[in-house]
């Protein structure tokens, strides 16, 4: 017992130290040339993280505005997309026969690139006001939205059809209705494949805000900053605001994992 | 059999249904266009301004009519995705293979596996550009990039479900380590791995209209940008939109019947029923 | 209780399918305001030109770029295209800020921008002729010029790197000497040279093409002061500087070393008179490299059309060239293609390759095809 879990607990202090370790010696690599001779790359495509950092350094205030312009977008377009998700699947799985269809509808948006997907969008709420920055904000808000409804509405159907085996009779057996059914069975039931769909879709959500503000109006973002800074040859500003945008990703990826290992841990 | 004809049939009868709405709600909001726009194809075109652009035989640069720049256009595009996608495929699963053959190695990767699609690749296309010194190259690469994550991570889970059983059981029969592979652990994670053909199937595709975008040349999202930014008719636009939503929805169920085609555990599935 | 649930469960779904198509349903919504000012537009011309002809009295070009400047309205694409429209609202004391212009001229059609950015050579002809793709304003809008204005900063150009010019000299006079022949015919020949752009590949419609053939031909020998100017690729001497003195104080850099690079730079670091000389004159021997490519700005239409006469006509061949012609307008500028090596030569505007130039890259502008600013301002009347 004892050994097992001293044996745990280095597996557990291995899992931080060795992606540190690699990381860490990646940077190394990175700030010393030698990933430059390996890539052969230029320190102009490739700048060293201490010149990125010192451009973060330098502009914080400019770019903590366009984190906060992506990050609303990302963060309303992945909780209205997901919540239209969830009530599909459950449309689909209230009335199987018409939902599946539906479903196969839903997962086409998926099929449709993001690039023609964003401009469309924008030319469709051209008139949800006439400021420029809202009818922007609303445009890409609805771009995120159609592409993590999919996820989520396939996982969520998942999670409220595939119930344990027997369970389903075993209600019956209940004589429960089927409201009960819903919130004792399938609704905690679909909880893990809610997870399953987050995780694909908060990644996703960051990086669709970031292209819908390409083809948005108003000029904000850290997605439109890294195109303008590329397009412009500014690959050192570029770069900060990848690594930015790299930031975010991870902090809403690790919010999202601390909110299931709550979750989780509260049903258990 | 009877019985499969029949709920094949009225599946599809279900979608087409909902297809038909969509069709409806669409021309009803395209005539209120058509109405009030002086260009109403570049918001929302007919449905059969769209039919017509395909089939029209009118051309649209010196030579090619719509249809045969979409289908000569879609070539390329296609066979850099497939390209792309068994790269992504190859690597991604190589990946779950060491992953689970080594703690160490998957401690090291798991995170940056995450990291990866966390990380604008757009962004950094004019660098792998520069890696690559190719474009043609490059979008390949990007393509693999963006579709071996599913791949990767469904196969390692796949990996993961089975492990403990089969150990067991393969421990006892005094296996080796080779034998354990190939006789249980990659038949046994192969469910999981066609999860993640599944999910990329699409992404490839739409990944590598993405990368087209990145510089001209042959390829749907150069016609589509360049539709886009009015370098011809807008048509060609609504037909590569609805085009590769077409093919998207294809390559997914293709890997779904490679799979029954494939896997003998499928088709047991399948006769069970 | 059953029953109401399945109600309850359809309402949802509708009310998603409502807000699935909400984006549609939002603009047949507005529709009634565009509505109305589309066909005013269009039906009530009169009207219209009675209107604005005694607002239009009143209004000074001034007033409405401050008007416009006010409401937010000024369109431009960004994406380094930007500086011309800053200097001209610093001109006017307006805030430096533009809203994000699409690529098509719906938001100058809808009115959600009053005063857009067009090239004269591509968007003013789509707004005003009815062609395909034509939004056919015809003589209801009228434009404010960046060369009138003071504010004209020149556009594209050609170059390489220092490094690549350095190494072949005589490819790269042999390049600007074919290509200078390729627009001189292309300008004598506009319709001529139209029908050779298409015939290339462009799908630009052949209507817009000619029309764009014969506007880029008054850019390449019109300079900033309207005088006719006769030798093609010339790098007018006071164009440049001011080109690089507006670059100087409107393009904003993040990173304070490209910045305190870009205040420092001079014409000789930006660009070469030197080939275009020599090559004018034919003073070149056989190139050193003579598979070479140059990559485009924009997509393959009449506004390179100077290169694809040379190809066509031969002109590459007869100083022993072999040139592929790269299609631009990704995301892969033709700044950084040319500079890592995968094209040879590029097409760029100025104030592009001096930022590029700021950011660390070693170019050089070897001619100057256009001779003035093809950017104007276009507004309805």
């Amino acid at each position: 017992m004892a050994v097992k879990s001293i044996s745990k607990r280095r597996s557990a202090v291995q899992s931080v130290v060795l992606p540190l370790i690699f990381g860490a010696a990646l940077i190394t690599a990175w700030q010393t040339g030698l990933l430059h001779i390996l890539l052969n790359t230029d320190e102009y495509v490739l700048p060293y993280p201490t010149r990125i950092i010192t451009i973060i350094s330098e502009n914080t205030d400019k770019i903590m505005v366009n984190v906060w312009a992506s990050v609303q977008v990302a963060v309303l377009g992945l909780l209205l997309g997901s919540l239209l998700g969830y009530l599909i699947a459950i449309f689909a799985a209230t009335f199987p026969k018409f939902g599946s269809g539906g479903l196969t509808i839903v997962s086409a948006f998926n099929a449709i690139p993001i690039v023609a997907l964003a401009p469309v969008i924008i030319n469709w709420t051209k008139d949800v006001s006439s400021e420029a920055e809202v009818r922007s904000t609303f445009a890409k808000i609805i771009v995120v939205t159609v592409v993590s409804m999919a996820s989520m509405s396939v996982n969520a159907y998942r999670g409220l059809t595939e119930l344990p085996v027997f369970s389903d009779d075993l209600m019956k057996t209940y004589a429960a209705g089927r409201l009960t059914e819903f919130t004792k069975l399938r609704l905690p039931n679909s909880v893990p494949y809610i997870f399953t769909a987050l995780r694909v879709s908060v990644p996703g959500s960051v990086i669709s805000a970031l292209v819908s503000e390409y083809f948005a109006e108003y000029v904000i973002g850290v997605g439109r900053q890294i195109r303008e800074n590329i397009l412009i040859a500014q690959y050192s500003t570029a770069w900060a605001y990848i690594v930015t945008a790299c930031i975010v990703g991870i902090v809403m990826y690790a919010i999202l994992m601390v909110i299931e290992a709550l979750v989780m841990k509260k049903r258990k | 059999m009877k019985v499969i004809k029949k709920i094949i049939g009225s599946k599809l009868f279900i979608t087409l249904v909902w297809i038909a709405v969509i069709i409806v709600i669409w021309e009803v909001l395209a005539f209120r266009v058509a109405e009030v726009k002086r260009t109403p194809e570049n918001v929302l075109p007919h449905l059969t301004g769209v039919v017509d652009s395909l089939t029209s035989s009118k051309t649209i640069n010196g030579s090619q009519t719509a249809l045969e720049m979409v289908l000569e256009n879609a070539g390329a595009t296609l066979s850099r995705a497939a390209l792309g996608y068994v790269i992504g495929i190859a690597s991604g699963f190589v990946l779950a293979l060491l992953m689970s053959l080594s703690g160490i190695i998957e401690k090291i990767a798991f995170p940056y596996l995450m990291l990866i699609q966390l990380i604008p690749i757009l962004g950094m296309a004019p660098i792998i550009n520069a890696i690559t010194g190719d474009i043609a190259i490059s979008r390949i690469v990007i393509a693999a990039i963006l579709t071996f994550y599913p791949v990767a991570a469904n196969t390692l889970a796949g990996f993961k479900a089975v492990r403990r059983e089969a150990h067991e059981l393969m421990y006892s029969y005094a296996a080796n380590k080779f034998q354990l592979y190939t006789k249980t652990m990659i038949p046994a994670c192969i469910p999981y791995f066609f999860t993640g053909l599944k999910i990329s199937a699409p992404m490839a595709i739409t990944a590598s209209i993405l990368v087209d975008t990145l510089q001209g040349g042959i390829g749907l999202g150069c016609l589509l940008s360049q539709s886009l930014k009015g370098a011809m008719t807008r048509y060609v636009f609504w037909d590569i939109v609805f085009f590769s939503a077409v093919i998207g929805i294809l390559s997914f169920y293709l890997m779904g019947v490679l799979e029954i085609l494939l896997c003998p555990y499928k088709r047991l599935e399948k006769k069970g029923r | 209780m059953r029953f109401s649930k399945k109600t309850m469960a359809a309402m949802l779904a509708a009310a998603m399918i409502v807000s699935a198509v909400s984006a549609c349903g939002s603009s047949s919504g507005s529709t009634g305001t565009t509505a109305a000012a589309a066909t005013s537009a269009a039906a009530t011309t009169a009207a219209a030109t009675a209107g604005s002809s005694d607002s239009g009295a009143a209004m000074s070009d001034s007033d409405r770029i401050i008007a416009a400047a006010q409401a937010g309205k000024v369109g431009n694409w960004g994406l380094g295209n930007e500086y011309e429209i800053f200097a001209l609202l610093t001109k006017y004391g307006q805030e430096n800020k533009f809203l994000s212009q699409a690529f098509d001229m719906d938001g100058f059609d809808d009115d959600s921008i009053t005063l857009a950015s067009a090239m004269t050579y591509n968007e003013l002809g789509l707004v005003k002729n009815s062609y395909e793709g034509g939004y056919g304003y015809g003589d209801t809008v009228d434009i404010i010029d960046m060369n009138n204005e003071g504010v004209a900063m020149l556009e594209d150009n050609l170059f390489t790197t220092k490094a690549f010019a350095e190494a072949n000299p005589n490819t790269v006079k042999a390049f600007v000497s074919a290509s200078m022949k390729g627009w001189k015919y292309a300008c004598e020949n506009p319709e001529e040279a139209a029908q050779i752009v298409f015939e290339a590949g462009s799908s630009v419609s052949s209507d817009h093409q000619a029309y764009m053939a014969s506007e880029v031909k008054k850019l390449c020998e019109t300079d900033t002061n309207g005088n006719k100017v006769t030798d093609y690729g010339k790098m007018d001497e006071n164009a440049m500087q001011q080109t690089l003195d507006l670059a100087k104080q409107y393009i904003k850099l993040d990173d304070s070393t490209a910045a305190e690079k870009l205040k420092s730079l001079t014409l000789d670091d930006i660009r070469s008179t030197a080939y275009w000389t020599d090559a004018s004159v034919g003073k070149f021997d056989a190139p050193e490299k003579k598979d070479v490519s140059i990559q485009l700005k924009w997509l393959p239409q009449a506004q390179f059309m100077g290169y694809f006469v040379a190809k066509a006509k031969g002109y590459y061949d007869e100083v022993g060239l072999n040139v592929t012609i790269v299609s631009g307008g990704g995301d892969i500028g033709e700044t950084t293609a040319v500079n890592n090596g995968t094209v040879d030569f590029g097409v760029t505007w100025v104030s592009n390759l001096i930022s590029a130039n700021a950011g660390g890259m070693d170019l050089l502008e070897i001619a100057q095809v256009y001779q003035r600013s093809g950017l104007v301002l276009v507004y309805k009347k």
